[in-house]
């Protein structure tokens, strides 16, 4: 497994992948979609399905000595690396908002989302949405991704533009808590979150196997 | 002893069916494979390396099925194309050093040896290299894990002659230590100098498996090349 990783990193990997994770300090800007550096990481993952489709790296994988679902593996394994090294960096930075900047003007009169635990369960979600759609949809031909990129990109708009409009209805304002207000609440979301991301990537993991155990190569 | 066998082995896809292809590898022979373009060369290459599922039939390497022992039988064998180039923007450097992981018995020096046999540079790129360095850049990788069959799928296609016959020779001397070589081609005139048996592929069926000797008393006219008598068969007449 370390090798098939390291194969992923060094190899099949685009460098934005890993330049792409800077999206993460997104988190900071007032006055903005936050939840968009989500989506510049999933771009991020995308470069190197890319990258990996032009450099034969899916015949040239399962030519190697390892089960030919490894090579489905070694996918996931270095997408959801991506995504949770940009979730970490979000997750920091969400508590440096819910800390030191907590109090902060330019983030307190700000009409969108608010860095809070149900943001970093939006991100979640729309990581394992991503997954489901695109990589899960990527494994059905290992070669086509146009569609399954295009569907996530709705999908993860949809998702964002549902996050932001959430705190403007009434009774809802708790979502967009700042500091530590709410926080069983808030906590709740980022389970919720955590939950939706496990279960649509290891529903995704189990789709892909299936359908590239069935492609000829 | 046959080292590598496959029994019937059948694949349709829309327009073309490989139909009960049988032939076997004798251990330490070069095996011509042998068929115009679009016969059923690669599809059946691609059958023996588990890239496509096969409709019926069975491969099976070293006394063993293909299936239930895939990763055991690659870590023996090695595959090499000329038609396909694996990362062309990353150095060769990093490619080795990443396949060398996957292999237990990696020979690091004779990676270094065929590095230098080959006049491979570390730093360049496949997307920099001729398309022979690129077939001879799949040889290192594949001999450098002590590969004891190699499947190579036209190796010297758009090669010079001065390349081809590089080429050939290391396939002898590679022979002479014992490597079994699955070499298809529709150059004929490259096994004339190399080939201890012929497999001849037509239309998705196997039309002949025997020693090159056999194939040319059993095929050919008096004075007759392998491309003689290749493209006479092609045209439907027989000797």
């Amino acid at each position: 497994m370390k090798a098939l990783l390291k194969k992923e990193m060094r190899l099949s990997a685009s460098i934005l992948s890993y330049l792409f994770i800077g999206f993460a300090l997104m988190t900071l800007i007032p006055g903005y979609p936050i939840l968009c550096g989500v989506f510049f990481i999933t771009l991020g993952i995308f470069q190197s399905y890319q990258n990996a489709r032009e450099a034969n790296d899916i015949v040239f994988s399962a030519l190697l000595p390892i089960a030919k679902l490894d090579v489905v593996r070694g996918k996931y394994l270095f997408s959801v690396m991506i995504e949770l090294a940009g979730f970490l960096g979000m997750a920091l930075l969400t508590l440096l908002r819910m800390t030191l900047l907590s109090d902060s003007a330019i983030y307190r009169q700000n009409a969108l989302m608010n860095a809070n635990p149900f943001f970093l369960g939006m991100a979640l979600l729309i990581f394992g949405m991503f997954n489901l759609i695109f990589i899960g949809g990527f494994f059905r031909t290992a070669y086509k991704f146009a569609k399954p990129f295009v569907t996530h990109i709705i999908v993860c708009f949809i998702l964002i533009g549902i996050a932001e409009a959430l705190h403007h209805i009434p009774g809802l304002e708790a979502v967009n808590a700042f500091g530590f207000e709410h926080i069983a609440l808030q906590l709740s979301a980022l389970i919720a979150g955590a939950v939706a991301f496990t279960l649509l990537t290891w529903v995704s993991y189990r789709g892909a196997c299936v359908s590239f155990e069935k492609i000829d190569l | 002893m046959n080292i590598v066998e496959l029994k019937n082995v059948c694949k349709t896809y829309p327009g073309f069916r490989l139909n009960d292809v049988s032939f076997a590898l004798e251990s330490g022979k070069i095996t011509g494979f042998i068929g115009r373009n679009g016969a059923g060369k690669t599809t059946t290459i691609k059958a023996m390396l588990n890239l496509i599922h096969t409709d019926s039939g069975k491969v099976s390497y070293f006394g063993l099925p293909l299936n239930g022992h895939e990763t055991e039988i690659k870590q023996r064998i090695g595959y090499s194309t000329g038609t396909v180039s694996w990362y062309p923007r990353k150095t060769i450097r990093e490619i080795t050093a990443v396949t060398r992981t996957f292999y237990p018995g990696w020979d690091e020096e004779a990676c270094r040896r065929y590095m230098t046999l080959f006049g491979l540079e570390e730093g360049k790129r496949p997307i920099e290299l001729s398309e022979g360095m690129k077939v001879k850049f799949n040889l290192l990788l594949a001999l450098s894990h002590r590969a004891e069959v190699l499947i190579l799928d036209e190796p010297t296609s758009g090669l010079d002659p001065f390349s081809r016959d590089e080429l050939l020779s290391l396939f002898m001397t590679l022979k002479e230590h014992g490597v079994t070589i699955l070499f298809s081609t529709h150059i004929t005139s490259d096994l004339e100098r190399c080939a201890d048996n012929i497999v001849y592929i037509s239309k998705g069926s196997i039309r002949a498996d025997r020693s090159r000797q056999d194939f040319v008393h059993d095929h050919g006219r008096p004075g007759e090349t392998l491309e003689e008598i290749f493209l006479r068969l092609e045209r439907g007449e027989e000797s």
